[in-house]
């Protein structure tokens, strides 16, 4: 079985090209995705467990505990 | 065919690096420009990227990508995401970088442009990236296990605590040594203040945008917050230039140690999302776009390097920044950009567990870093097209600069206290002079290559001085005090762990009694140390800066003991060296370092050499000044204890497996073969 690392998007119309950039900002900076959330959840088969206000809040809670450089 | 392209692009870089070398080291007398620098720079990283990191990936590491990472074994959607390498870089690259990488190469400039640069490229190739590489490929098949964890369970017990401890230690004296470069950076300048002061109301618009308002809208709440920030900028010079503004902004360095400790601790109590979240998306922006400017207006202007190759400070010992010969306090001052400890933290956070295939811990582990030595080339280059008689101006206190002032005259490096009073004036400052810690004179060096960029292209050029220079001091505050966020609260969680085994209550992380003392106690630690470094007659960064150094570095060590246990329990003892090597190297600079910082005769330079020249003093301070001379005695042997116990335990461990004694047990996660296609 084939899985893609990232979301499936094959056509590339703007529209798709736009959400891969914003979505690699966010992950460059490390900010919340949920719809990385809501892919892993249709992926793996079960319904999301956490609304995006509660993953935004778990996601900046785990962030807190993350290490800056000097 | 493709095989003889190959050999000839290599051969040529390899054989312009070498020429760029030998421009470098032949110069003598006469100005050389930054495009040298970069070129020698850039080829030795393209030859180590290229040969060295693929025998590591293959030969060494043996990476495979058939066998499944932790971001894909346990992805959660959340902290486990398998993520497209390049943009993985971006995120590892965004957490590497700090001011460490700017601060030490303009302090190690005193030798001249030659000794850093030569320890920024060369340590890098064989040493820093190497730890990088070899801590996050080991934290990859272990499931994203962090470093103390792994020191924990592949050495021994004592060797984890002993990790443990001196992360907390190393921690307590680099924020110290931060929060001083931002107090030496903003005492007296109500612009700059101003400008930083903001940021904190900002930050606390952003957190509510991005958590209450519009939840995970990053993005947004970032744009308003940047352009709020470059509001800031502006207005801090009108409020400099208000006679009933500016006052209230114009602050001594004692009133802003205050500031900051408060800071400190209010930044470690409220919830992340107000304060730390937002501030650190303000400045992972900012860090990687000024980056990115700074590059190319280097590479538009290719400015010429004022400083000599070398200074005569190199084998004197006796230079007015920091005390001590180029051996080894160079390879202690350029701290980060050449290998920095604190990666390892990273490189077994939050990087390992977004790595979706293990052949891209290369580009990441290695190739991240090699980005960071970049950014220390570029600020050597920023503080080397000064003038050296500006240079340390700013850099020395009035006691040091007088010691010094004979060496400086003949060395020519000198400078009219008119031209200083202009030059002040240009930057939008009441005066430059002793304003020691690396930033000031980093945003001179940054406000000259922006307005000359700006003006070769034909924009206002040396009107803007005043602007870069602040936009220059406000970038790099921001992310010293995201560090100094970050790090007391990561010093507060390891305290609240640490106490949690004598009193379990202690450990939860959200019981306020819990967090307040222990927050108190952080910020108390580093607090202290910064406060003696602001009162301290020779500058404090003369003391601080070494020791932070010297922690760092052997956090360093640290990693590579664990690095090369497991390679040889893994049964890669032939290629052990790709650790031990640097590790044998790191332990000679830091040990000798931390010898001569405690027991040299020079009291500029020895600790205790200084305590006893002030015996007798009838001088006030005399007291403290020597109780602060054997406290930092104290923490430096620490240090070197700490290390001495992790090499002996580690040195038994390989003896016993290498001799068969005992059974080599790596407690990697089990194989599991990857579901993503490869061989692509």
């Amino acid at each position: 079985m084939r899985r893609e690392t990232e979301r499936e998007t094959g056509n590339g119309t703007r529209e798709t090209w736009f959400r891969r950039a914003a979505q690699a900002v966010r992950r460059i900076v490390g900010a919340p995705d949920y719809d990385a959330y809501l892919d892993h959840c249709a992926r793996v088969g079960h319904p999301p467990r956490l609304t995006e206000k509660e993953y935004v809040a778990q996601f900046f809670e785990a962030k807190g505990k993350g290490v800056r450089c000097c | 065919m493709k095989r003889l392209g190959s050999v000839l692009l290599w051969g040529a870089t390899a054989a312009l690096g070498g020429a760029a070398f030998g421009v470098l080291a032949l110069s003598r007398g006469e100005t050389v420009n930054a495009a040298w620098l970069l070129t020698a720079a850039v080829c030795t990283y393209a030859v180590g990227y290229r040969f060295y990191s693929k025998f590591l990936s293959t030969r060494v590491f043996g990476l495979d990508d058939r066998r499944a990472t932790p971001a894909e074994r346990f992805n959660n959607g959340r902290d486990y995401v398998p993520t497209n390498k390049w943009v993985l870089y971006g995120h590892h690259f965004a957490a590497i970088a700090g001011a460490g990488p700017l601060v030490g190469p303009v302090l190690a400039a005193q030798f001249g442009f030659l000794p850093g640069t030569l320890w920024l490229v060369i340590g890098v190739v064989l040493g820093g990236a190497v730890q990088d590489f070899v801590i996050l490929f080991c934290s990859l098949r272990r499931d994203g296990k962090s470093l103390g964890q792994m020191a924990k369970e592949e050495v021994n017990r004592a060797a984890g605590a002993t990790a443990m401890l001196a992360v907390l230690f190393i921690m307590i004296i680099l924020l110290a040594v931060l929060a001083l470069i931002v107090v030496n950076a903003l005492k007296a300048s109500p612009w700059g203040l101003f400008t930083i002061a903001c940021t904190i109301p900002i930050a606390l618009l952003m957190g509510w945008w991005m958590k209450r308002w519009r939840p995970g809208k990053v993005g947004e709440a970032s744009a308003v917050g940047a352009v709020l920030l470059l509001g800031a900028l502006v207005a801090g010079g009108w409020v400099a230039s208000q006679p009933h503004l500016a006052p209230l902004f114009t602050h001594s360095a004692t009133a802003l140690t205050l500031m900051m400790v408060a800071y400190g601790f209010i930044a470690s109590v409220l919830p992340v999302w107000m304060l730390l979240c937002p501030r650190d998306y303000l400045s992972t922006f900012l860090k990687i776009t000024t980056i990115l400017v700074l590059a190319v207006a280097i590479l538009v202007i290719l400015p010429p390097l004022r400083m000599p190759a070398l200074t005569p400070f190199a084998s004197l010992g006796e230079g007015p920044v920091f005390a001590g010969k180029l051996f080894p306090f160079a390879f202690i001052t350029i701290a980060c950009g050449a290998i920095s400890g604190f990666h390892s933290l990273v490189a077994s956070g939050t990087t390992p567990k977004m790595i979706a295939r293990e052949s891209d811990a290369r580009l990441i582990g290695y190739g991240g870093m090699l980005m960071e030595s970049f950014v220390g080339v570029m600020a050597m280059i920023a503080a080397c097209t000064l003038d050296p008689g500006v240079y340390f101006a700013m850099n020395t206190t009035p006691a040091a600069l007088a010691q010094a002032s004979q060496v400086l005259g003949q060395a020519g490096f000198v400078v009219t206290p008119d031209f200083m009073r202009e030059l002040a004036a240009r930057m939008g400052e009441t005066t430059l002079l002793a304003r020691s810690g690396g930033a000031p004179s980093l945003a001179v060096g940054m406000a000259q290559i922006f307005a000359g960029a700006t003006g070769a292209l034909g924009g206002g050029g040396r009107t803007l001085d005043a602007l870069w220079y602040h936009f220059a001091i406000m970038f790099e505050a921001l992310f010293i005090l995201t560090t100094i966020d970050t790090g007391t609260r990561v010093g507060r969680f390891m305290l609240q762990e640490i106490a949690g085994h004598v009193w379990p209550r202690f450990a939860e992380t959200s019981w306020y009694p819990s967090v307040i003392v222990s927050s108190a106690a952080v910020v108390a630690g580093w607090g202290y140390f910064l406060y003696q470094g602001v009162v301290d007659p020779l500058g404090g960064i003369n003391s601080l800066w070494p020791l932070f150094g010297i922690s760092n570095q052997l956090l360093a060590a640290v990693a590579l003991c664990v690095g090369t246990t497991i390679l040889i329990k893994m049964g890669r003892a032939r290629f052990a060296w790709v650790t031990a090597v640097p590790l044998a190297a790191l332990v000679t600079i830091t040990m000798t370092a931390g010898w001569q910082k405690v027991f040299s005769a020079d009291p500029r330079l020895g600790f205790l050499a200084h305590a006893a020249s002030l015996v007798g003093s009838t001088s006030r301070d005399a007291a403290r000044v020597i109780f602060n001379d054997r406290l930092n005695t104290f923490v430096a042997l620490l240090f070197m204890t700490v290390v001495t116990i992790l090499i002996v335990t580690s040195l038994r461990e390989w003896w016993l497996v290498l001799s068969r004694r005992k059974m080599p047990v790596v407690h990697e996660a089990p194989y599991v073969e990857t579901e993503y296609a490869t061989g692509d």
